[in-house]
């Protein structure tokens, strides 16, 4: 806060203007600072704007939705070659089980013009395979989930590292003033997942806290303690306020600390931000052709496919980090039954979010990112010929796919081995995902580092990692 | 967090006149610039150069071409070189190089690797080493702050609470007072707790609830003792190592088990007992010695004298605990206690369970006459007969293909197409007063329950939703529960138990296997809150087949409402209200479903089920509980060097010992966690007075003279005020380690006792010390001072955890409903914040900037945000402080209320301008209030306790209440 706004702002408070309110002028005052980025970035013109990152937590079935191996049929039931395995980790819950083949379930179709494998069980993904691109190459280095999906999003297995989001709104800073911009979308589901998400995903760890993640809940306060108790009107409030901005400018009239003057401005954004989420998060305006796009379960609040939904309305106010997650991909067993029904939530949603975007004309400049923290073992859990066979997790490949926001759409990159273990050519690790979408945001992953506990981090980690040139435009 | 510039500029100029100091000016040049590539870390050194050592140094500026390497333009040449992403040297950095080499290129070591040494003072300690840098500098100390200022200061910094505000002792009489208080140790312990990353559950997947709050008590303890630190080391490092060992420094050795546990399926145990080694060796390394021990577990510290044999070889330390990496219920080694603070904490939900049991009892006998009433009622209503349950006629529809119809009797049947899988749905208006029950009949068709090859169906999940016509929205309807008329055994993932069509999950679900598929079948389903129904609303029931196998949808069904609570909805068989159409009059059914409606009692005896769940809690926190603690196993493990880190490439065996560079194993001590308390603790140890000193200063300044309270090392900060941080150090020390001593040295100064107005711009960040300290108070200080300035507190001390206020719904969204937050109940709702429960994975809410309790954390940090102005403006402990403190200004005459509220939240009058503004925003308020009391009922207030209320919310919320000033 230079001095020159600081006298600024106390004329406007010494000045008789009783028709606006005292906090607001304040706000007026002092300007829009907060929404600049970091001095020097971006490093490079940006090709996206912002990031929708659907996260489905618990490691989808490359097998089941898009890797498909037909080979695999004359395995069915025969042990792994020890030559594909490599000494390969697995989990306690089938190190001591023999690994059988189970072929994938289900069946797969060539899509659209660029003729990409999808499964049966993602219809509506089937339909806008052209606009997508995706990554069968994934790979990570852990094999639970709660270090796995810290990895993924962090950068580093152990809780206590910034988010990507976290990053990246660090970096680049705020597109609209009323919101924050970072927000996180959980889906609400009946059953008590597994996987908790916890929220160290998108904390800040080291970065100022300011920069972590905010969670718009499915509830009466979208954002905690956004309501007002019932009983205290709008305009109380209101009054309320102005009295507290006064008397906190005439405590900094005394004191001269600009933290003050911060404080006048966050409670002003408070107030602002009590209209704006409600008004966001009522998706009551959409028209019905809205959520007939994307599917009956968007009318129900707080579902996946509201949540994209919602997404879209975030996108379109210059939220800069919108991330979903989708929680109950372990599929340990039952495949046909349990994963059909995540894939239900998600798939009709997960398309129409495209369609949306680009209908509106926000996919261009909006990252669309898909996937999970690892993927799953080409050996049946349980009986592998049973319909209770599932699978166990697996991170030496897994699939995702990623739309708009620059990134070659219709394509397919990168193939794993004909059992679906090993990456066989053009490997992405998770720190490559992550230099890819900073890259796409204008952002040099190298060069954009913080110092804590006497070190320079970056999202990246310390070993080498490359932005995925190949899949950009 | 940032270097500040001032701080760089402000030490290269003052050392101009004097030979460059090789620690403060050139090493941190070299550590910045040169070390990773040419430190210590062998498997990065690049070009076999090293920097960080006195020869290396010497053979490198031997070739001659070392200025004209970091000063060329060539990019080939330049060092460091542009692919390090690191800027060219600036001119004051390669000057201060050149003048170093000019002199003689003099190597030493890093200033906190150096003994501290206590130079001779006049006068106060503080004052004379912050003077004479101000004098050095041209600055002038800030005057004394106010006298209610500094009381307020005080009482934080030392009690965490505001002042009372009839305290008249003088200052030097209120800092012994403050000292002796109880809840000074409570406020220390605070510090330590987010140090240690104490918990009370796990963290992870499963997140467990653990019971090792006698630890935290031993802390507070420990400081109100004034434990000398040496000591209270030692005890947390080695109780159990202690000859005649008390249970009580037993269990200080939980701080090292205090890390979080991973009880995840599938986790390898050994890997999770690696990391939990390794976090207590990181730990140390943070909270004792500011090293960022942790970067040696993969390769040997870049910037720092430690290598990673001698990380491991500390690990060696930890690694022969009885332990195996189990976590919830198996996390041993455990010390089995009981808890004497236990006691007060069942007193106090015994007395609140005795209060409100006769209340719940008067309700229920109150209950008698409406209910005679009601019953005469019923029973002239029954006369021409009763049924309970109404057919749901409306329309349906399939999600895949099955053709369904409903026909005159409300059955619908399911012919054409048969789907493997399908989800049928049947949508109706229901002309009910309320529903407060659904009925299901599975009925035989054909001879068969299903469409289904084997005839038996599989019923996964059931929705039940409304829709409003003309609207795009639908809601979710919660059900509570549900019953058949089938029995099953066996585990929950199978189909057979009713209660699996609840869940949304496809692995389970009802089938009625076993029985007749001939026979229809029955099932219940009850609301969680009766549902009513708006003229234009629709309710939709949905029934889901989605099973593994699949070919199992229903044939035939017909679905009933009812707006009957209790019996009728809970158990199959005539409804109350129908045995009584045939004159059977079963009382206690009748009286059960009367009481469900009968609102009074609902609310007596939730109030009571509430206090008594309490009571159950701290009575099982009264007997024993199992406290995690440290205890070495018989046979040692060998201790290897892991390669890069990983938890299963082991590498050389190394044996236990610590970096020597640091300071010499003391003599004739045994290598033990004993002997490394000691080393930690040892006067030749260079560092552990010094950081603790450090933690404290920045408690009181909000900033410490290190200003990287973590990272004493290299890459950190170097101290504003060098001397007095050694001075402090070794008199900390020659005390005996006597942490009372070292705070009265610091609050006794004039440095501490200054305005902290922020006057003079010349010190933006007050590195010089020339004013006061000023910060916002941490989130859980500002939580403690409401409750303490609006007479709420509950002051006791120690016991098991707490559950204070929280939005509702925060548990149950991270882990889907398999935790649930209740709100404690009574006078436990108003302890302290060191007392609230601490879930690892969530914290609680209403604290921001907190520490995470994750790992070690002993940084402060503080923003200034929206949602911090959220929670303080409607976080329900502030506003029921708020209403408290309101209550006091009514019991006043009516010209001294907002003088009361003044003092009692800020300790000092307001002035005649902050009265208008209070006043106006009174008078406003009660202006609205009066006119408009259905918004003080809202607020379950009067007129003129909401219009106070919104005044002393206002209060709290002010700059200066949460201000450390």
């Amino acid at each position: 806060m230079s001095e020159s706004s600081l006298h600024t702002t106390r004329r406007y408070f010494l000045g008789q203007c009783t028709d606006v309110s005292v906090g607001a002028m304040a706000l007026q005052a002092m300007g829009q600072r907060e929404s600049s980025g970091l001095p020097g970035l971006p490093h490079l013109a940006p090709k996206a704007k912002r990031v929708i990152f659907l996260t489905q937590s618990g490691g989808p079935s490359q097998l089941e939705l898009f890797d498909h191996k037909p080979g695999l049929m004359q395995w069915a039931g025969k042990e792994l070659p020890e030559s594909v395995r490599q000494g390969q980790r697995l989990t306690t819950m089938t190190a001591n089980q023999k690994q059988l083949i189970l072929p994938g379930i289900t069946k797969f179709s060539r899509c659209g013009q660029s003729g990409a494998t999808i499964s049966e069980w993602l219809p509506h993904l089937q339909g806008v395979a052209d606009d997508v691109c995706f990554i069968k190459s994934m790979t990570t280095d852990q094999i639970n989930h709660a270090p796995a999906m810290t990895k993924f999003l962090t950068g580093h297995q152990l809780p206590g590292r910034p988010s990507m989001g976290s990053w990246i709104s660090y970096g680049l800073g705020s597109l609209n003033q009323n919101l924050p911009d970072y927000l996180v979308l959980i889906s609400k589901m009946q059953r008590p997942s597994d996987q908790p998400l916890y929220d160290h995903y998108w904390g800040s760890g080291f970065l100022p806290s300011r920069y972590q993640g905010v969670k718009l809940r499915n509830s009466k306060d979208p954002v905690l303690y956004l309501t007002d108790p019932e009983g205290l009107p709008r305009h109380l409030r209101r009054g309320m306020l102005d009295g507290l901005a006064e008397l906190n400018q005439m405590r900094f009239e005394q004191t001269q600390d600009p933290e003050i003057t911060t404080r006048i401005r966050q409670y002003e954004m408070a107030y602002r931000m009590q209209a704006s989420v409600p008004e966001l998060t009522d998706l009551g305006d959409e028209p019905d052709h809205v959520f007939e796009m994307y599917g009956p379960d968007s009318r129900r609040a707080g579902s996946y496919a509201a949540n994209c939904i919602l997404a879209r309305r975030l996108a379109e106010r210059g939220v800069r980090f919108i991330q979903l997650f989708h929680p109950d991909w372990d599929h340990h067993s039952r495949l046909p039954s349990w994963c059909t029904a995540r894939c239900r939530d998600t798939d009709q949603p997960s398309a129409a979010l495209i369609k949306d975007l680009k209908q509106r004309g926000l996919l261009e400049d909006t990252l669309v990112i898909w996937g999970g923290e690892f993927g799953r073992g080409v050996a049946g859990q349980g009986k592998w010929d049973s319909p209770e066979a599932g699978r166990d997790h697996h991170p030496r490949c897994f699939t995702m796919w990623m739309a708009g926001g620059g990134v070659k759409p219709g394509m397919t990159y990168g193939a794993t081995d004909d059992f679906s273990y090993n990456v066989a050519e053009n490997p992405v690790h998770v720190h490559d995902l992550h230099a890819t979408v900073m890259h796409q945001l204008g952002i040099d992953h190298e060069r954009f580092t913080f110092r804590s506990q006497g070190l320079d981090f970056r999202l990246t980690g310390v070993e080498p990692a490359k932005v995925v040139k190949d899949v950009l435009v | 967090m940032l270097k500040s510039p001032l701080l760089l500029t402000l030490l290269s100029l003052s050392a101009h006149a004097e030979p460059v100091n090789f620690s403060l000016e050139v090493l941190p040049v070299l550590s910045d610039n040169c070390l990773s590539c040419h430190g210590q870390d062998e498997a990065h050194r690049k070009a076999d150069l090293r920097l960080d050592t006195e020869d290396g140094a010497r053979e490198v500026l031997k070739s001659g071409d070392f200025i004209a390497r970091i000063t060329t333009d060539d990019p080939d040449e330049i060092m460091p070189p542009p692919k390090s992403h690191k800027p060219k040297l600036g001119a004051e950095q390669i000057a201060t190089l050149k003048r170093w080499i000019a002199e003689g290129a003099k190597w030493g070591r890093h200033w906190s690797f150096e003994k501290p040494v206590k130079l001779p003072v006049k006068g106060h300690p503080v004052d004379f080493f912050v003077k004479e840098r101000l004098t050095k500098e041209g600055l002038t100390p800030s005057p004394k702050a106010a006298e209610h200022t500094l009381r307020r200061r005080l009482s934080f910094d030392l009690t965490g609470l505001p002042p009372d505000p009839s305290d008249r002792s003088d200052l030097t009489d209120l800092i012994d007072k403050l000292l002796k208080s109880p809840h000074y140790g409570e406020r220390m312990a605070m510090w330590w707790l987010d140090a240690a990353r104490y918990s009370d559950t796990d963290g992870f997947q499963s997140d467990a609830t653990r019971t090792n709050w006698p630890w935290r008590d031993y802390v507070v303890e420990s400081f109100n003792a004034n434990k000398p630190f040496d000591q209270f080391t030692l005890e947390q490092f080695a109780g159990d190592l202690l000859p005649n060992a008390t249970p009580e420094q037993k269990i200080a050795t939980c701080f090292h088990r205090n890390h979080m546990t991973n009880g995840e399926g599938g986790r390898e145990k050994e890997e999770s007992r690696i990391d939990y080694v390794i976090d207590r060796v990181n730990t140390m390394g943070t909270v004792w010695m500011g090293l960022t021990l942790g970067c040696t577990q993969c390769h040997s510290h870049k910037f720092d004298p430690v290598s990673q044999h001698d990380y491991y070889s500390l690990n060696a330390f930890f690694n022969s605990i009885d332990e195996d990496g189990a976590a919830g219920t198996k996390a041993t080694p455990y010390f089995s206690y009981q808890s004497p603070h236990a006691k007060r904490a069942v007193a106090e939900a015994q007395k609140l369970v005795d209060q409100r049991k006769p209340v719940e009892a008067k309700a229920k006998i109150d209950a008698e006459k409406p209910f005679a009433k009601w019953l005469a009622d019923q029973q002239t209503k029954v006369k021409g007969g009763f049924q309970a349950w109404h057919v749901v006629n409306g329309s349906v529809e399939s999600q895949e293909g099955t053709k369904l119809a409903q026909d005159k009797d409300g059955i619908v049947i399911a012919s054409g197409p048969n789907p493997k899988q399908d989800d049928y749905r049947l949508i109706a208006p229901v002309k009910l007063p309320r529903i407060a029950g659904l009925k299901l009949e599975v009925l035989p068709q054909n001879g068969v329950l299903s469409r289904g090859k084997s005839g038996e169906f599989i019923l996964t999940d059931i929705k039940v939703q409304v829709r409003r016509k003309g609207s795009t929205q639908i809601r979710d309807i919660a059900v509570r529960n549900a019953v058949s008329d089938t029995k099953v055994e066996g585990k929950v993932r199978q189909y057979g138990d009713i209660k699996g069509t609840l869940d949304d999950d496809p692995r389970n679900g009802w089938t009625t296997k076993g029985y007749p598929k001939d026979q229809p079948h029955t099932a219940l389903y009850e609301l969680a809150e009766p549902l009513v129904l708006e003229s234009d609303e629709e309710l939709i029931f949905e029934l889901l087949h989605r099973s593994t196998d699949g070919d199992a949808n229903i044939a035939s069904f017909r679905l009933f409402a009812t707006d009957q609570r209790g019996p009728a909805v809970r158990e199959l068989g005539p409804a109350p209200l129908e045995q009584l159409a045939t004159g059977k009059i079963e009382r206690d059914r009748l009286f059960a479903q009367f009481l469900e409606d009968h609102a009074p009692y609902q609310v007596a005896k939730a109030s009571l089920d509430r206090a008594s769940a309490d009571l159950k809690e701290f009575t099982a926190a009264a007997g024993k509980l199992n406290v995690m603690v440290l205890a070495e196993r018989k046979q040692p493990r060998d201790t290897h060097l892991l390669v890069r880190g990983v938890w299963d490439k082991k590498g050389d065996v190394v044996q236990r010992d610590v970096p020597a560079a640091i300071a010499p194993w003391p003599q004739g001590v045994a290598r033990d966690r004993l002997g490394l308390a000691k080393w930690i603790t040892s006067k030749d140890n260079p560092l552990t007075a010094r950081v603790f000193v450090n933690h404290v200063w920045q408690m009181f300044f909000g900033a410490g003279l290190v200003r990287t309270p973590d990272d004493f090392g290299l890459q950190g900060q170097r101290p504003t005020h060098p001397e007095l941080l050694d001075w402090l150090a070794v008199d900390f020390m020659e005390s005996g380690w006597d942490v009372k001593h070292l705070i009265k040295t610091i609050v006794t100064s004039e440095t501490y006792r200054q305005s902290s107005d922020l006057t003079d711009p010349s010190d933006p960040t007050n590195l010089l010390l020339s004013r006061g300290p000023r910060f916002r108070l941490p989130a859980w200080m500002i939580r403690d001072a409401a409750l303490a300035s609006s007479g709420l507190l509950n002051p006791a001390l120690g016991g098991p955890p707490v559950r204070p206020h929280q939005p509702e719904g925060v548990w149950e969204e991270i882990f889907m409903g398999r935790f649930t937050y209740e709100p404690s109940q009574g006078v436990a709702q108003h302890r302290r914040t060191l007392y609230a429960f601490w879930r690892r994975s969530i914290a609680p809410t209403f604290l921001f900037d907190s520490a995470q309790r994750r790992v070690c954390e002993v940084a402060m940090t503080r923003t200034n945000t929206p949602l911090q102005a959220l929670t303080l403006l409607n976080d329900e402990t502030m506003m029921e402080a708020s209403r408290a403190l309101a209550k006091r200004m009514l019991a006043a005459k009516a010209e001294e209320r907002l003088q009361l509220l003044y003092q009692a939240v800020l300790t000092r009058s307001p002035t005649e301008k902050e009265q208008s503004v209070l006043q106006r925003e009174l008078d406003r308020a009660l202006a609205h209030y009066r006119t408009h009391p259905e918004d003080a009922k809202k607020l379950q207030t009067t007129p003129e306790l909401a219009a106070h209320t919104l005044v002393a919310s206002l209060v709290l919320n002010l700059d200066e209440a949460i201000t450390h000033e």
